[in-house]
């Protein structure tokens, strides 16, 4: 690829600093599907989604698992605060699994809004993790 | 001077107290260091998520949403006003608690329609017992801060505003500003208001230009501000648990060092009382061995 340029890629969560450094490019699930974005992105902000994310790193696609948040993109920067970040390997699946599980059981059961929102919520990490994990 | 069976109660029961305050020192000063990792693991990200919605905030138009309406049509006398209060469970924590919950008094006395939400047991007691209402349901905590139960506690607060039902809402809570400094604070949670954020400034962010938000402002807003206020929240009570464990390790560590001056000065007028004790029943014998010859 002849275009190398970076912008300097921070990922935040309330438990970490899951990753800052340079990145060459970055696909994001963002609310209405993914999105890619390169060095000199117009200024921009848009809502994460709980998926599966992918950032290029000297020319290697890193995937990582991404609860819900947002994103701040500027031309040489990019900020991402979501409420998780893991690495692949990190990702338990068979506790992901569970989860999933957990969620589509509760979803089943008559439940008040807030808690059918909540039940959709873990299932939405469960999945994001399960995604990542493959 | 006292009697020596009375010096030694004394003794046996600063004792007593000595072993609790010096375990109850070591009990909040290992608390205090999980307390204090949590707080530097949190801190980067609520600096991160306040710089960067004052950023946002900072370079958009005029933005019209719910979460921002300050409701300016609704008389002062008339708004109702919500406070979250952040006070420990425990007591024995020097002026924490204290310090917390004349701050929350002092604010509550300047509006008339007020709604209180209390986090920990020692306000939930401390208002009921002066029969001030608040809220039965709003049952949380103060221990082992979690993500989840911020969410909860934001989700309510969320709905109260939506719903009309509380037109501002408050957080007081105590800020960790150094361990020798804890600073009880009043931070506005809802409406959001773009003034009261401070401009950052930055050499990276040199674009005067507006942001556009992908999909819609309203999207982005809907999402962007409820994380906001569970990061907000879930800071704030790693602050004041942080805050607590820390009160409460001086307080005890004071007390303890108390204690063990008393007990060497208890020790001393011990030592003396049974010095003179023995002085007089040896002067007795002699004197009646004397009496005897």
């Amino acid at each position: 690829m002849a275009d190398t340029r970076t912008f300097t890629l921070e990922i935040i969560t309330p438990e970490r600093q899951f990753y800052i450094g340079p990145a060459e490019a970055l696909v994001i699930p963002a609310v209405d599907g993914e999105m890619g974005i390169y060095a000199d992105h117009e200024p921009a902000v848009t809502a994460i989604e709980p998926g599966e994310l992918r950032y290029k790193v000297d020319g290697k696609w890193e995937p990582a698992a991404v609860g819900s948040g947002f994103a701040e993109v500027k031309p040489d920067y990019v900020i991402l605060l979501v409420g998780f970040a893991e690495h692949p390997e990190e990702i338990d699946r068979k506790r992901a699994e569970a989860a999933r599980q957990r969620a589509e059981e509760r979803l089943r059961q008559k439940e008040s809004i807030q808690e059918y929102y909540h039940s959709k919520a873990a299932l939405a990490r469960a999945m994001a993790r399960l995604k990542t994990r493959r | 001077m006292a009697s020596i069976k009375e010096i030694r109660t004394h003794i046996k029961s600063v004792e007593q107290t000595l072993k609790i305050t010096n375990a109850m020192y070591l009990i909040s000063s290992s608390n205090l260091r999980k307390a204090r990792r949590q707080l530097n693991e949190v801190e980067p990200y609520f600096k991160k998520i306040e710089a960067t919605i004052s950023d946002i905030l900072h370079h958009s138009p005029e933005i019209q949403h719910r979460f921002f309406d300050k409701r300016p049509d609704i008389r002062p006398e008339d708004r109702r006003m919500g406070f979250l209060v952040i006070t420990g469970d425990k007591g024995l924590a020097g002026a924490y608690n204290h310090n917390i919950l004349k701050l929350a008094e002092e604010r509550m006395a300047r509006y008339p329609n007020t709604s209180l939400f209390v986090v920990g047991q020692v306000g939930r007691s401390y208002f009921t017992e002066r029969g001030i209402p608040i809220d039965g349901e709003f049952l949380y905590t103060a221990q082992d801060p979690t993500v989840p139960r911020a969410r909860d506690m934001s989700e309510t607060m969320i709905q109260l505003y939506l719903e009309g039902d509380l037109d501002e809402i408050y957080v007081i809570f105590t800020n960790m500003v150094s361990s020798f400094k804890l600073e009880p604070t009043v931070h506005k949670l809802l409406p959001l208001d773009p003034d009261e954020f401070p401009v950052y400034e930055r050499d990276r962010d040199c674009y005067h230009r507006d942001v556009v938000y992908i999909p819609s402002t309203e999207a982005v807003m809907d999402r962007l501000v409820p994380g906001y206020l569970k990061g907000l929240l879930f800071s704030a009570m790693v602050e004041s648990y942080c805050s607590e464990q820390n009160a409460r390790m001086t307080a005890m560590k004071s007390s303890t060092d108390n204690a063990r001056a008393m007990l060497q000065e208890l020790d001393l007028s011990y030592d003396r009382a049974r010095q003179s004790a023995i002085t007089q029943e040896i002067t007795e014998v002699v004197g009646g061995a004397q009496a005897a010859q």
